[in-house]
């Protein structure tokens, strides 16, 4: 939450010296951040984000009650100046209050009081200058007051046009609404209930109000308004979080006692109503005041030794030391040996635990004079054994180094790319409250985004790209399956991205890369290594695109740091090509595989060039022991041509010598 | 002529080729394949062997032969009669190559930082129950910090313990897994992941990143939350980098802190001069850059995760990726939406 704050009305609540830059500095350092000062009106205004547990700083007073602690801290005196109200005087010619239906478990307190006579002045321009100044709207005195005096203490208060209330029985009832009902706010908005909003009804049941939210516009002030009944209510700081947020209604009032704003504030923002209203609209008090406030909160204490404040800061600091700067924050103190006993203000909800008063210490002993300096304990070595981070950017590394283009995108996306991925709709996890149409899925496959990736940068030609990411498969009554994948997508063909798949699993001493045709239309093929039957990702060739998907996990299983080494072998080898006029359709890679395992002998045959039907195999012969020679490789070289006769209808281009 | 004495001359002739290493190309021409080169001469006494032996012969020659084209190509051309002149200034071939996304760059930056004094990186689900990430780090279903997360929900049965499923909206469901999976410290966890909000702007996207900081030790203070954020960082933006902690507000640490860093644009002054003109950086917050929160970890989560309060402490800190990573100098990516646009003319400027 932000506040504005401008100087000068900060100075009305707080002493000092302090120049703008300073209170920006030092405020920011130790307390609430002084985002920026701009100049309004020819003087500073502090733009201030107050932390969501803060609730008590989100006020003029607020902030002079921080910066009164902090500012010392700094060498620069500075004291929160008292706040003198009057006590709300009796009055002669009292109205009737309005009966008021007390709910102790909706509503914490209630105090109000009636005004009459009062008159519809001008906002004074010192006024409309300061709402000018936080950026709110000028209207006339009436209205601006509650305004005003909401952001000077930090509680909200309604005006009631008290007439209007005497119309319908002078009676509010404090219940929750049901279901169906409907209401209109001052500004003409209106509403239907879902049931469980707390609202104020009048003896008829209309709703009057939807307290600590936004006033009705049927008890609203308007012209004619001439009695008010100003009244601070403190509603069940939960019920008003419902209410604001299922009807979106998020004002002041609701921001502030959502976060359970102290109800204690209420009695100095009626007489500082009280005391504006009698000063600016001439108004009289017209009646007791009306103050319904049981269970009061009893107050609260915290023991926290020097040892544990130690514990936090790393040093030790004398206890008197901290017992300063925590009644400067209105804390009260008091030391038994080495416990320190803290009983906070009742505006300070958010004080509960040792480590809350430690941060109070802290923080105003100064973060910036703490050391600074890395743990000196035990480095922890149990690591999970299921990643391997190194050997996810390895893989990275290696893939951008042959001309793969890394991407991110998306884990959530549109319906049609959901389908794209070949599973039904159902089968894929649907986010409940989608920001936008097109990503409301969680994918279960990379391919569909990396192919809206290669559209996009359809004037490029040949695209290479590939990411790193889960795909989510659903699981019943659980958390889905996150497969982490490795995705790759070309616009080459398919035996150059086949081969950079291989080059990838082999820098990974991934060895032996087998793909076996899944499908009849031989589009998909399955990915397995070695001898191995699992499956570690599939090849497919799609219309225009050659598709990769690797499941990281089998990687990380197979994959190694290093080779196993092989001895190297002193004897020499022979190589040669042979020319093999194939058949159509003939399975080349399993005709590799048998070729490669005829005879011990053959170290390794390679598909060098295919010309029509016509395949050139590199051969190399090499024997363990003693040097090769023709002889010795004439009958292996027969074996592979009878081989590829016999099994494969292929033929020898060429004649073998003998 | 017998095939031992053509193999022994042969042989003669390989050694004097090893002396050769120094030689240029033309000499080694000259030497060995001119009209009466070594090679050459010897070559033609083939025909003078019995047919039988030939094939061996042929064979070795064969072998010489390999080695002499092989020592013409490691030779260089010295003879500056024949010189072959390069255009120097001709551009190069360039092969190509692809890009790791910044994204991963700034990933394994970091988390090389953070490995170097003793991190672990580990990973645990994006999409988690509510427990995991919010319950657990103390905020009950209803509270109201739970507005600043954006939180994006799983259409899936809740389940009675856990509550539902939703997109992790921060890298913060890592520290009670992580004390889950250790029992109980040390910790020095450094959690990576892909994080997700409901909000859509040229700072923030759906999905982005954020790196997650857990340790939990006895005698772990402020002083080593401070040490480590230093050291970060003096590594990933360079020495002499100013950084501060104010206090801050999150539900799981106790106390909490936001941690700036000083702005390069306006070099932390918060202003900039502009044809003459001072004006305010609008780059950042008068000469200070908000980069992410952190904090003592609230004796709650400890106990949430199954660890004595009273006997460890542990702070923790959750920054995003884009833009811890953005406000690298000179970096000036002013639209962080373009990270996952999958354009290349962005990303292969990496």
């Amino acid at each position: 939450m932000n506040i504005l704050i401008p100087n000068s009305w900060l100075l009305e609540h707080l002493e000092t010296d302090a120049t703008p830059k300073q209170l920006q500095d030092f405020l920011s350092l130790s307390g609430p951040s002084v985002e920026r000062i701009n100049e309004h009106n020819g003087e500073p205004v502090f733009d201030i984000e107050v932390t969501t547990n803060r609730v008590d700083s989100m006020s003029i007073r607020g902030i002079a009650r921080e910066a009164a602690a902090i500012l010392p801290q700094f060498g620069i005196p500075a004291e929160l100046k008292p706040l003198n109200l009057p006590d709300v005087s009796k009055t002669n010619n009292p109205l009737p209050l309005p009966k008021i239906l007390e709910n102790d478990y909706l509503n914490h307190r209630t105090i109000c009081v009636i005004l009459s006579s009062v008159n519809r002045a001008e906002t004074p321009k010192w006024m409309a200058d300061r709402l000018e100044q936080i950026e709110m709207n000028v209207h006339d005195a009436v209205i601006d007051i509650t305004n005003y005096i909401t952001h000077e203490l930090g509680y909200p208060c309604h005006a009631f046009d008290y007439d209007k209330l005497v119309a319908t029985g002078n009676e509010i009832r404090i219940v929750e609404a049901e279901a169906g009902e409907t209401f209109t706010t001052l500004d003409g908005e209106s509403f239907t209930t879902v049931g469980g909003e707390v609202v104020f009804k009048n003896g008829e049941g209309t709703i009057i109000d939807l307290p600590s939210i936004k006033g009705t516009k049927n008890t609203s002030i308007d012209e004619s308004t001439k009695n008010v009944l100003l009244l601070m209510e403190s509603i069940d700081a939960n019920k008003v979080r419902f209410a604001s947020m299922t009807h979106a209604i998020r004002t002041t009032a609701a921001q502030l006692m959502e976060k359970n704003v102290d109800p204690n504030l209420a009695s100095d923002v009626m007489k500082m109503g009280v005391k504006l209203y009698q000063e600016l609209c001439q108004a009289k008090v017209a009646s007791e005041v009306y103050d319904h406030f049981p269970n009061q909160a009893a107050s609260s204490t915290i023991d926290i030794t020097s040892k544990k404040l130690a514990e936090y800061l790393g040093f030790e600091l004398p206890l008197n030391d901290s017992v300063k700067m925590l009644e400067k924050l209105e804390c009260q103190t008091s030391i038994a040996g080495d416990i320190l006993t803290v009983t906070p203000p009742s505006f300070r909800p958010d004080l509960v635990i040792p480590a809350d008063i430690i941060e109070e210490v802290a923080r105003l002993y100064g973060y910036h004079n703490i050391p600074s300096i890395l743990m000196p304990t035990a480095i922890p070595l149990n690591r999970p054994a299921e990643t391997n981070f190194g050997l996810e950017h390895q893989a990275k590394e290696f893939l951008s180094a042959i001309g793969w283009q890394e991407v991110y995108t998306y884990s959530m996306v549109s319906e049609s790319e959901a389908l794209e991925s070949g599973f039904n709709i159902e089968d894929h996890l649907k986010i409940s409250n989608p920001l936008t149409e097109d990503k409301v899925y969680l994918r279960r496959s990379l391919i569909p985004s990396l192919e809206a990736v290669i559209s996009h940068n359809a004037d490029r030609g040949s695209v290479s790209v590939f990411e790193l990411a889960n795909t989510y498969q659903p699981q019943d009554q659980s958390l889905p399956e996150e497969m982490l994948t490795l995705a790759m997508i070309s616009t080459r063909d398919y035996r150059t991205v086949r081969g950079d798949l291989e080059s990838l699993l082999t820098k990974l001493h991934i060895y032996h890369c087998v793909i076996t045709p899944l499908d009849t239309n031989d589009q998909i093929g399955i990915i397995q290594v070695g001898d191995s039957a699992e499956e570690i990702g599939q090849i497919a060739v799609g219309n225009k695109h050659v598709h990769v998907q690797l499941k990281m996990a089998a990687l990380v299983k197979l994959s190694s740091s290093h080779p196993t080494y092989k001895a190297l072998l002193k004897t020499a080898a022979l190589i040669e090509d042979l020319t093999f006029t194939l058949q159509e359709k003939t399975k080349v890679g399993s005709l590799l595989a048998a070729l490669s395992q005829a005879d011990p002998m053959i170290e390794s045959v390679n598909l060098k060039t295919i010309y029509n039907r016509n395949f050139t195999f590199t051969i190399i012969y090499r024997h363990p022991d003693q040097p090769i020679s023709s002889e010795m490789v004439a009958p292996v070289r027969k074996q592979l041509v009878t081989l590829v006769e016999s099994d494969w209808q292929g033929h020898l281009v060429g004649e073998l010598s003998n | 002529m017998i095939i031992s004495s053509f193999l022994e001359e042969l042989a003669k002739i390989e050694e004097q080729l090893s002396k050769q290493a120094n030689s240029s190309r033309d000499d080694l021409e000259k030497m060995f394949l001119s009209s009466n080169g070594l090679f050459t001469l010897i070559s033609k006494q083939i025909t003078e062997l019995d047919p039988n032996d030939r094939k061996t012969a042929g064979r070795s020659l064969n072998q010489l032969k390999t080695a002499i084209e092989a020592a013409l190509a490691a030779s260089t051309s010295t003879n500056a009669k024949d010189k072959r002149w390069i255009d120097l200034t001709m551009p190069g071939e360039q092969p190509t190559v692809g890009h790791i996304h910044p994204i991963s760059q700034a990933m394994a930056e970091i988390t090389g930082i953070f490995e170097r004094v003793g991190f672990t990186r580990v990973r645990y689900p994006e999409v988690d129950w509510d427990w995991y990430a919010f319950e657990s780090l103390n905020m009950s279903p209803s509270h109201p910090a739970r507005d600043e997360w954006e939180t994006f929900f799983v259409d899936q049965k809740a389940d009675l313990e856990k509550g539902q499923v939703v997109l992790t909206p921060h890298t913060s469901n890592g520290q009670v897994r992580e004390m889950e999976r250790l029992g109980e410290p040390q910790i020095r966890m450094i959690n990576i992941a892909r994080c997700y909000r409901r909000q859509q702007d040229v700072t923030h996207t759906q999905m982005f990143h954020q790196f997650e900081g857990l340790v939990v030790d006895k005698g772990i203070n402020i002083q080593h939350l401070k040490g480590t954020l230093d050291y970060f960082a003096e590594q990933f933006y360079g020495p002499g980098t100013k950084n501060r902690i104010r206090p801050f507000h999150f539900q799981f640490t106790e106390p909490s802190f936001e941690v700036d860093f000083s702005c390069h644009i306006c070099s932390g002054t918060g202003e900039i001069t502009k044809d003459g003109r001072v004006e305010k950086c609008r780059f950042c917050k008068s000469g200070w850059h908000e980069v992410g929160g952190c904090g003592m970890v609230h004796p709650n989560v400890l106990k949430a995760g199954g660890i004595d309060p009273d006997v460890y402490t542990g702070f923790a800190f959750g920054w995003g990726i884009e833009r811890t990573y953005t406000l690298k100098k000179g970096l000036e990516i002013d639209d962080i939406r373009l990270l996952y646009s999958g354009d290349f003319k962005f990303l292969e400027q990496f």
